[in-house]
């Protein structure tokens, strides 16, 4: 059954199905609060009060989101209460938490351990709007209109964010490197 | 297509998003061009490249039991709620009014009776005579006697009934009408709040009640309430309730539920200028 399907039955007062939707998401949305604040603890926190908004709010749900871009939209609001401002911009750990493997990488160029390691800084130095729409992207995998339904914003906006984060990730990378790219 | 729009679509090529057709466009494009055939490679080594940096962090088991246990606390607190809410209402059927109450019931009865039989047998006269009228501003007097004292009561089941009471009158006296702004802004029962807040809806054509509004929203703690208030305001048509459901809106802590409903009560007043 769908994730949209699953939340209305929510919404109409059968709670103990969100149960499911924690099985399916609480992953994910456990490593987006890991990539934001490089604490495990809080983060653990930050998945429980996110589903847990997810009751208390369960009225509230419009079914013209997928239900994942809607609970990304609690959870950024979450963090950006938990940090306690209401900008609309998320804070970036001053240190990007380490991948718990390196064997993910499939790719043969970075495989080196110190690249990786300068790509995690060319990261970390991203402006933190820019590095949310790359985590948001690459890391969850979340689709273009997903992420606008979580940053309220426009579709064509998030693509023309994620193109700029990539480009700029990349300037910081080769210039890392010592390479310079146009 | 120029190379913006084809720079633009390179993250979802390398995510591999395109759509056929898309993708089509976009080789066609490279095939020509050899600055995006550039900026792809590029592009391309960082993409891969971030794939060591995704996490393989797998949650702790704990957390789904506390999720678990969250989630049966959720569910037993919906059903006391539920209990409550049919207790509650048999309670209000059958529980008696207090005995003045009754009095005060039966006494407004034999008035009403009295006045309907008057009216019945009397000849009519070609306008209302002083003595019924004199008798009809008695009946509502005796109506917001009651309903002031209800409100009074400590019991929030009693103020509930003053609520009541307070709706049914025809007439609004401006001491109910305070009592019913007062119970809608300081009452320490929901409820009672609740129900409040539906009966000024009478009067919300009432300068008192138009001139108390934005301040009633602003001391409300209540989302429930706060959505009640919003949506009065919204009847009321009041444009100078627009900066109190502003600041409503900026308040970091107001329930988000709330700040959106502020926000669509702004545009439905149609007030002009920032929102944000």
């Amino acid at each position: 059954m769908e994730d949209e399907q699953i939340m209305r039955q929510v919404r109409d007062g059968e709670v103990n199905r969100l149960e499911v939707l924690f099985d399916r998401h609480h992953r994910a949305l456990l490593h987006y609060f890991l990539h934001l604040t490089a604490n495990r603890a809080e983060s653990e926190d930050l998945v429980q009060e996110v589903f847990f908004r997810v009751l208390k709010y369960r009225r509230s749900y419009q079914t013209e989101n997928t239900f994942r871009a809607w609970l990304f939209q609690i959870g950024r609001n979450a963090y950006l209460d938990h940090i306690g401002k209401r900008k609309n911009e998320v804070a970036w750990p001053a240190e990007a938490p380490e991948a718990a493997s390196a064997e993910a990488a499939p790719d043969r160029l970075m495989e080196d351990k110190q690249e990786t390691a300068l790509l995690r800084q060319a990261l970390a130095g991203l402006p933190p709007e820019k590095r949310e729409v790359l985590v948001m992207s690459r890391f969850l995998e979340l689709k273009y209109e997903e992420i606008a339904a979580a940053l309220q914003c426009e579709v064509g906006t998030v693509k023309v964010r994620v193109y700029r984060a990539l480009h700029e990730l990349g300037d910081r990378f080769f210039a890392l490197r010592g390479e310079t790219l146009s | 297509m120029n190379c913006e729009n084809i720079r633009e679509q390179l993250p979802e090529c390398l995510a591999g998003r395109l759509t056929d057709k898309a993708r089509e466009i976009l080789i066609e494009h490279l095939e020509t061009c050899s600055g995006c055939r550039a900026e792809l490679a590029h592009l391309g080594i960082v993409w891969r490249g971030l794939e060591a940096l995704k996490l393989a962090d797998e949650p702790a088991p704990a957390m789904k039991e506390r999720f678990q246990a969250t989630l049966a606390a959720f569910e037993a607190g919906l059903e006391q709620g539920r209990q409550a809410a049919a207790a509650a209402r048999v309670t209000a059927l059958r529980q008696a009014p207090p005995r003045w109450a009754w009095q005060l019931a039966a006494g407004l009865a034999v008035l009403a009776i009295g006045l309907i039989a008057g009216r019945a047998l009397a000849p009519r006269p070609a306008e209302t005579s002083p003595e019924i009228a004199h008798l009809q501003g008695q009946v509502e007097s005796l109506h917001q006697l009651v309903a002031l004292s209800l409100l009074q009561q400590q019991s929030p089941a009693s103020r509930l009934q003053g609520v009541t009471f307070a709706y049914q009158m025809t007439q609004p006296d401006p001491k109910v009408v305070q009592a019913l702004l007062y119970a809608a802004g300081h009452d320490s029962n929901v409820n009672v709040r609740l129900s409040a807040v539906d009966a000024l809806e009478k009067y919300v054509t009432d300068p008192d009640v138009r001139r108390a509004l934005p301040a009633t929203l602003a001391m409300q703690d209540s989302p429930l309430a706060q959505v009640a208030l919003i949506d009065l305001v919204v009847k009321s048509k009041d444009r100078d309730c627009a900066p109190a459901l502003r600041r409503l809106v900026s308040r970091p802590e107001a329930d988000d539920a709330v700040r959106q409903r502020a926000q669509w009560a702004i545009a439905e007043l149609g007030v002009k200028g920032e929102s944000q």
